[in-house]
């Protein structure tokens, strides 16, 4: 039993982590119809990124870890942001007309073009966080081991997606990227100026990936260039097992898949987890075809 | 058409006067052409978004790498076993959820692909080997005639590929091909004038998934031995990405897709570290400047006869 | 008119082979982009060191060497490419490369064309069962591995032991070794799993792992994995010792564990050339440093620079590149080398002879102590 309660929270950290980059994906899913495949990198980038600023400015000892966490986590997530915003203008815009499959293509040109720009730019070889950055304490309830940094990253997340849902609800810029997401046409012809909310959406999108490949950096210490690969497909498969284009199913679903390999590694098999993940998926879809909590956008029929 | 004339006349007199890497570049350029054109059934003129294409392939792969190995049975012979494995795959694999629209069937059969990936890897059911794959394929023989160096697999490639090529021409322009495009362009519509749309889209997986695990066995017995590596997501990447870039839904868009997907990073290979850098970005390029693909298809044309009367037509 | 021109070509031809003939072409097959980059580009740092050292003290027979490499991108496709394209290029021999079942694809391509082969990261066993007259490797394989590992575990005293490996040719085939000889030795397996390389989080697996209650935990996987499980075992407080292979052989794995998470940590390899008293390694280390500004990462891409002292000393000993004759060389006439992990001798499979094998502990300071 103590090991059940143990695996599940492994999987609820894990999961934070993939709800995170599941909102980028599900955001520009929202907007535009597309699978942002260069968002995983988009996350490896936000964590190398995190590297540099650490290491060259030393922030932690100038001010502190939690102000001195704080701040590179918003320059992070600031540098992040403008790479999504030049990627979106250079590879999407230009295709926005054109059949969605162009787009993917792009897409996954792109993924490919940032992950071996890393390579060059950074080496082949993985990179370590510097350690001591974060505190190593460990909450210690009922015979369970919590580390206190992942209930923060669980923590933080459930915060911004509580925001992010405000701020698409009950904000001006949130309606008009609702109706962009329901129809670019309309929206336009409703005074909506729809290439700035697509801007916005490729700020806040790419920034949270960002801010997750921080996180990920922080926690684990090592990073290298093709993680972005298999995370962004995790985070993909998130989304869409909560339902691709809406926020709170972004953050259900990087959750649920968290736990879910965590439960298939501890009671089934460790090598087959993944495999067990997408069979999990795909049983969920034949019952429930758009995800778990549905679309929030209305369907072309 | 002149033009195709005389470019399938120079590929036929290749291999006289390239090397044995070039041919043998072309030969892998053969195999993807076919893998595109299997694939191309689905996502080009059906309009189904699958990326998990590499899992059928590695169906007909694997099939004819273990009943070779095991039962000693020439891998040619085995060509219509990988295509009834590879279909059958398909037809139990996407029976329930050929439903699902768009973006859900992506990841579904990205997922499938990964499944088949992990099994092969964990040497499911104890035949696969594991990630050390299966090695000791024999190559192909044809009548006694052993086919070993690049130029006697170009021909048997090739061949294939002109097999293909006409087969694929003539279920484009059937009524099967018609209706899958008819269901591309809109669903409802097709379903709403007798189309059984369940149906047709399950059919045409089979149809790509079959031909997918033909070009399995040839790959097997080229390769001799095959791994999990070989069959990633990746992988089904690429043959998305080929038909995309040369047009999609076009027979000779879906070659010179292959020829650049093979040929370009191979071109590259001067620039070492750098290559794939520069294909990432060529892929983005080639999709702002030339969406539809380079080669896309032309539009059906019909022609009127004579004595069709104006009312009809209003 | 047309015969001058016929001449003049004719001539260009001639002189063009002529000219091309005062270089001998080694190729280099390597991952040089793709998953295993950071080995591939090692390899390809070190192999155009010595290079060019060689041909700074006058060449090989009088020629300048000169190092063409071909990316195999850790794929076997790719790999069948390169090798393709290196035979093309008439190459004497090729070094490479990193991971079994890549090289494997590579094989009989450089067999048909008579091309010697001198693999440098590849260890399973059957590369050298199938009679492949010009291929050899510099690298141990792992049955030896396995038999050295059991020794280690045994030495230990562990009684249950827990075996982790991560599902590629090589841990996965390390692990079965391994398996195989403990069962014989009536050590009790109490846990037999892969993880999944590549990710982060191994809470679920380690805590999977503890409640096996294992002795000790040998994990034949790679060290950026080995680093993240020191890192998170230490954090959970479990203090099972662990044994890797020889793939976590990296400097970097202290990087990622920590000092203290790494202490303690037992693991198989090849000496390194920090470690080896000969003239040769400390010659060599000292180049690499003061061209490239560090030692080496990875004691795979140190033997594809074996690779290629021990072709070069082939070549120069017969006077001759017909792989015929260097192959016989190899095989028969060259004895205990001096390379720069030991001394190189080969078998006639084109099997490194000796035991290569050494257990190496990681001190409180992060250094990878040898034990005797």
């Amino acid at each position: 039993m103590e090991e059940f309660f143990q695996q599940l929270t492994n999987g609820l950290a894990v999961g934070a982590i993939y709800a995170l980059i599941a909102l980028g994906y599900t955001m520009v899913y929202g907007v535009l119809k597309l699978i942002n495949f260069a968002h995983g990198e988009l996350f490896t980038i936000g964590s190398y990124l995190g590297l540099t600023l650490l290491t060259s400015l030393g922030l932690s000892g100038f001010f502190g870890p939690v102000l001195g966490v704080l701040l590179l986590a918003l320059m992070v997530m600031g540098l992040v942001a403008v790479v999504g915003a030049l990627l979106e203008r250079t590879a999407y815009r230009p295709l926005r007309e054109s059949p969605r499959l162009s787009a993917v293509v792009s897409a996954l040109g792109a993924s490919i073009f940032f992950q071996n720009a890393v390579m060059l730019i950074y080496g082949a070889r993985l990179q370590v966080y510097p350690q001591g950055i974060l505190p190593r304490t460990a909450v210690n309830l009922f015979g369970l081991y919590l580390p206190l940094v992942k209930l923060l990253i669980l923590l933080a997340s459930v915060v911004i997606m509580a925001a992010l849902y405000v701020y698409i609800h009950k904000t001006r810029i949130g309606t008009a990227i609702r109706a962009a997401a329901i129809d670019q046409g309309a929206a336009r012809l409703m005074g909506i100026d729809v290439d700035r909310v697509i801007l916005i959406v490729f700020l806040i999108g790419p920034a949270l990936g960002g801010l997750a490949g921080l996180m990920v950096g922080l926690l684990y210490g090592q990073i290298n260039f093709t993680m972005g690969w298999v995370y962004g497909l995790k985070a993909f498969t998130a989304a869409i097992l909560g339902g691709i284009g809406n926020i709170p199913g972004a953050m259900v679903g990087g959750i649920l898949l968290g736990v879910i390999e965590a439960m298939g590694a501890a009671y089934i098999s460790i090598a087959w987890k993944d495999a067990i993940a997408f069979v999990v998926l795909i049983l969920i879809l034949i019952v429930r075809p758009t995800g778990l909590l549905g679309e929030r956008v209305a369907e072309k029929v | 058409m002149i033009t195709y004339g005389v470019v399938t006349a120079l590929l036929a007199m290749s291999p006289l006067f390239l090397n044995k890497y070039w041919v043998d570049v072309l030969n892998n350029v053969g195999l993807y052409a076919i893998l595109g054109l299997s694939l191309n059934i689905i996502v080009g003129h059906a309009g189904l978004f699958n990326l998990g294409h590499a899992a059928f392939y590695a169906v007909g792969a694997y099939t004819a790498a273990i009943f070779n190995t095991r039962f000693n049975i020439p891998v040619l012979w085995l060509l219509p076993l990988c295509a009834c494995s590879a279909g059958l795959f398909a037809a139990i694999v996407m029976r329930p959820i050929i439903h699902l629209r768009g973006d859900y069937l992506c990841i579904v059969t990205i997922g499938l692909g990964e499944i088949v990936r992990i099994a092969l890897i964990n040497d499911v059911f104890g035949i696969t080997g594991g990630a050390n794959g299966i090695f000791g394929i024999d190559r192909p023989s044809i009548f006694g005639i052993a086919i070993r160096r690049p130029h006697e697999f170009f021909y048997l490639i090739w061949g294939f590929v002109a097999v293909a090529v006409f087969l694929f021409y003539r279920l484009e322009n059937s009524r099967f091909g018609r209706a899958l495009n008819y269901l591309r362009e809109d669903e409802v519509a097709a379903e709403g004038s007798g189309i059984n749309v369940a149906h047709y889209k399950l059919a045409c997986f089979v149809i790509g998934a079959a031909w997918a695990g033909m070009v399995g066995n040839v790959f097997a017995s080229k390769m001799t031995i095959i791994s999990p590596e070989s069959f990633s997501f990746w992988e089904s990447v690429l043959i998305f990405t080929l038909i995309l870039l040369g047009g999609s839904a076009s027979i000779p868009g879906v070659i010179l897709g292959a020829l650049l997907i093979v040929g370009l990073p191979e071109v590259f290979r001067g620039i070492a570290n750098a290559r794939m850098l520069i294909f990432g970005g060529a892929m983005i390029a080639m999709m702002i400047f030339r969406t539809e693909g380079i080669l896309p298809p032309r539009p059906r044309k019909y022609t009127l006869s004579d004595d069709s009367s104006g009312e009809s037509r209003a | 008119m047309k015969k001058i021109l016929f001449l003049t070509v004719a001539f260009c031809l001639i002189a063009a082979t002529a000219f091309g003939a005062s270089t001998i072409k080694i190729g280099l097959m390597a991952p040089l982009t793709g998953a295993w980059a950071s080995e591939g580009q090692d390899m390809k740092q070190i192999v155009e060191l010595l290079a060019a050292e060689l041909n700074a003290q006058g060449g090989l027979l009088g020629k300048t060497v000169e190092i063409i490499s071909a990316d195999d991108g850790g794929d076997p496709k790719t790999a069948a490419l390169a090798a393709q394209k290196l035979v093309v290029q008439d190459v004497v021999g090729a070094i490479g490369t990193y991971g079994s079942s890549i090289t494997e694809a590579s094989q009989n391509i450089y067999d048909e064309s008579k091309v010697i082969q001198i693999a440098n990261g590849s260890t399973a066993v059957r590369l050298t069962a199938k009679g492949l007259k010009y291929f050899f490797r510099t690298s141990p394989r792992d049955d030896e591995q396995g038999r050295v590992g059991v020794q280690a575990l045994q030495k230990l005293g562990y009684k249950n032991v827990a075996i982790l490996h991560d599902n590629t040719t090589y841990a996965k085939g390390l692990a079965e070794e391994a398996k195989a000889l403990l069962q014989k030795k009536g050590v009790k397996i109490v846990f037999y799993d892969a993880l999944t390389p590549g990710e982060r989080d191994y809470t679920a697996i380690l805590t999977k792992l503890k409640s096996a209650r294992p002795d000790g935990v040998f994990f034949t996987g790679y060290y950026p994995e080995c680093g993240l499980l020191l890192r998170q075992k230490k954090e959970m407080n479990w203090n099972v010792p662990f044994l890797g292979g020889d793939a976590n052989n990296n400097p970097d794995l202290i990087k990622i564990a920590g000092k203290d998470a790494a202490e303690g940590f037992h693991f198989l390899s090849p000496p390194v050339p920090q470690d080896l008293p000969s003239k040769e390694a400390s010659d060599f280390l000292r180049a690499y440093k003061k061209k490239y500004g560090s030692t080496p990462g990875s004691i795979w891409a140190v033997l594809s620079g074996d690779g290629f002292r021990v072709l070069t000393a082939a070549i120069k000993a017969t006077k001759s590149t017909n792989s015929d004759t260097v192959a016989k060389y190899l095989h028969k006439k060259l004895r205990n080398y001096p390379g720069l992990t030991g001394t190189i001798s080969f078998d006639d499979k084109g099997d490194r002879v000796g035991e290569v094998y050494r257990v190496y502990r990681v001190n409180a300071k992060g250094q990878f102590i040898l034990q005797p």
